[in-house]
């Protein structure tokens, strides 16, 4: 997902990079991993990924056919992890501040406080869509854990919890984000998709990762305005698509 | 500015684009005065490495002047001469403060990929391909740096340019092959590859107490710079075998600590499968077909070679997945395999200080200085090692 946000195009027909370079990879490790298992289906599906990619064909429409009506059967539960090298003291003073959160989901728009206890959160979906939602903290513990439901009426119902808790040898502050969705089929799961695409656990992963970042180093690293021989060229294709359509 | 740009396999480039900017606090703009060739563009170039895009800007070992710094640098000033580590470092996880640097957390602004095909994703490096954050490279004008204090170090004033700019690269690389190694006065270090990194490896090997080093290559003028200029022996590999070699010069044992300073497109060269070269038919059928992303010639020959308990120390770059892996071999001989890109911020202060007391000189590198106009040019004659050419600098 990241690997296009500069701009590019790819070429039509092909398979993207990130998608080459998984299945080529990724395509084997899942092979093999199938193989461990003693799941034929997973080492064949393995193999065949890696052939996919050793060819550079398009992989990802036929691959969301077979692979996400599966995925979109299973209540959405998602988690992810990281360390940050800060004191849980101050992560979660960070993510007390509800504010900051925008800041970790690039769909969040506003994020309003209420009361103590309560806030009302604007995201954007693709194309646009307004996704808006009520929260309410349920459990506290100072510097160990938060925990939210959404209020009745959510575009996007769901429960969350973070967890702080110190990481051996001095390495900081292990974290975990868990986000339940209400089972897909209804509102909340069409909010899901609407919002995040197929991919909640990326999405999750990511606001660590920027949070990881922005309490690490205090910004996020980027490439995004930098030089390169594609704005000109894509300038010039442009040009002369005007003359020649 | 112009900057040479990647735009398809074997196809580079001189092109006019954009100046860069700041575009973080701690982002500095540096005025490129020298900028390297290194053999690991090679893989980028050839299409070995499937994140590249049209359009990229490579080249990542340079020195040059700030121009421009984000509020949040400083360290640096405007008018400092400087040369830049290519693999970037935020300065503040805990792998860069454990001087792992190419192990960063939080440098590589496109973590998808080798999260992916790794399982983590390591540190950016400039004009490494989108796997490897998909910055701008150095073959150009201007380049913007990230986290510029962590980066970039100001050159001491004894130390030339022609001196500094491999210290982006070749020099901490090599450094840290022969740092890895963890060689212990008396031992016998053989290094695969006399390219500027293999050079700057047998150097350091010397530096950290070798008594004998072993240069390893095919080509003549390498194979003379490794005798004349880092006083290795050196074999030929397409003209000896180089197991039946390394162990008659080391009294049947082997050495004792072993540097792969050629990678992914190894050459597994003269008969070193007894009769045929098998091997090499082999790896390059399946690279070809991309069921196998590298060549692991260099890595199979040395864990052949390298004494029981011995150590791997492999510094030259590996994509993605290799076939028929000796393990056996390996785990029975007890080796250790150390390994990774290059973590140069640990060692730049010590290797200036190296050069400054004139105990290494990596300056005989540069065997080219080539306007950047010409670098694709450039490019095709060190790939095809034309003219005795061990490194090409561009002079923008
Ligand atoms: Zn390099
Ligand atoms: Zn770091």
């Amino acid at each position: 997902m990241t690997g296009d946000r500069d701009g590019g195009r790819r070429p039509e027909g092909s398979a993207g990079t990130l998608e080459r370079w998984a299945a080529i990879l990724g395509g084997t490790a899942l092979g093999f991993a199938g193989a461990r298992r003693g799941s034929w289906a997973l080492a064949a599906l393995g193999g065949g990924l890696f052939l996919a990619g050793a060819a550079g064909v398009p992989l990802s429409s036929p691959l969301r056919q077979v692979a996400l009506p599966a995925v979109r059967r299973e209540p959405t539960t998602t988690q992810a992890n990281v360390t940050i090298a800060v004191p849980a003291e101050k992560l979660f003073r960070h993510w007390r501040n509800v504010r900051h959160l925008a800041a970790l989901f690039p769909h969040l728009d506003a994020v309003e406080i209420l009361s103590d206890t309560e806030s009302r959160w604007k995201a954007h979906g693709p194309g646009g869509v307004p996704v808006v939602w009520n929260s309410r903290l349920d459990k506290v513990r100072e510097n160990e854990l938060i925990t939210w439901h959404t209020l009745e009426g959510a575009d996007l119902p769901h429960r969350g919890t973070v967890l702080f808790r110190p990481a051996p040898g001095g390495r900081g502050t292990e974290v975990s984000l868990t986000l339940a969705y209400h089972p897909p089929g209804g509102a909340g799961g069409n909010a899901v998709s609407r919002l995040f695409g197929a991919a909640p656990e990326q999405q999750a992963r990511e606001a660590l990762r920027r949070l990881k970042r922005i309490m690490e180093v205090g910004e996020l690293p980027t490439i995004e305005g930098q030089p390169s021989g594609r704005a000109e060229r894509g300038r010039v294709t442009a040009k002369l698509r005007e003359v020649t359509g | 500015m112009r900057a040479l740009c990647w735009n398809g396999v074997n196809d580079l480039r001189v092109e006019r684009v954009p100046d860069p900017t700041i575009l973080a606090p701690q982002d500095a703009i540096i005025k490129v005065s020298l900028s390297s060739v290194c053999g690991s563009d090679l893989h980028l170039i050839g299409g070995y490495v499937p994140t590249m895009r049209a359009g990229d800007i490579i080249g990542h070992e340079f020195l040059g002047e700030v121009v421009e710094k984000g509020p949040e640098v400083t360290r640096l000033n405007r008018g400092d001469r400087v040369i830049t580590v290519s693999i970037i470092g935020c300065g503040k996880c805990w792998h860069c403060e454990h001087e792992e640097f190419s192990l960063c957390d939080n440098s590589n602004p496109q973590p998808a990929f080798e999260e992916m095909a790794y399982g983590h994703c390591t540190a950016g490096i400039f004009g490494y391909s989108h796997a490897f954050g998909g910055y701008a490279g150095s073959h150009a004008e201007y380049i913007r740096v990230p986290f510029a204090d962590t980066n970039c170090f100001r050159v001491p004033e004894g130390v030339t340019d022609e001196q500094a700019v491999f210290v982006s690269d070749a020099v901490p690389t090599g450094y840290m092959a022969a740092d890895m190694g963890a060689i212990k006065p008396g031992d016998v270090v053989a290094v695969w590859g006399c390219g500027g990194v293999g050079q700057m490896a047998m150097k350091s090997a010397f530096l950290m107490g070798a008594e004998r080093v072993i240069g390893i290559d095919r080509f003549p003028d390498r194979l003379r710079a490794a005798q004349m200029k880092a006083g290795a022996e050196t074999l030929d590999y397409s003209r000896v075998d180089i197991y039946d070699a390394l162990l008659a010069m080391t009294g049947g044992r082997g050495p004792d600590v072993c540097i792969d300073a050629v990678g992914m497109e190894a050459d597994s060269g003269a008969p070193s499968i007894k009769g045929l070269a098998i091997e090499d038919l082999y790896d390059r059928g399946k690279q070809a077909l991309r069921l196998e992303s590298d060549r692991p010639a260099v890595l199979r020959q040395m864990i052949q070679c390298c004494r029981k308990g011995g150590t791997l120390s492999i510094v030259g770059v590996y994509g993605g997945l290799i076939d028929k892996f000796p393990m056996g071999a390996a785990m029975n001989k007890a080796l250790t395999f150390r390994m990774g890109q290059q973590h140069g911020q640990r060692y730049v202060k010590r290797l200036f200080e190296h050069i400054e007391k004139g105990e290494l000189d990596p300056a005989y590198l540069l065997t080219h200085k080539w306007a950047l106009d010409d670098a694709p040019q450039g490019y095709r004659m060190f790939k095809e090692k034309a003219d005795d050419c061990m490194r090409v600098v561009f002079a923008p």
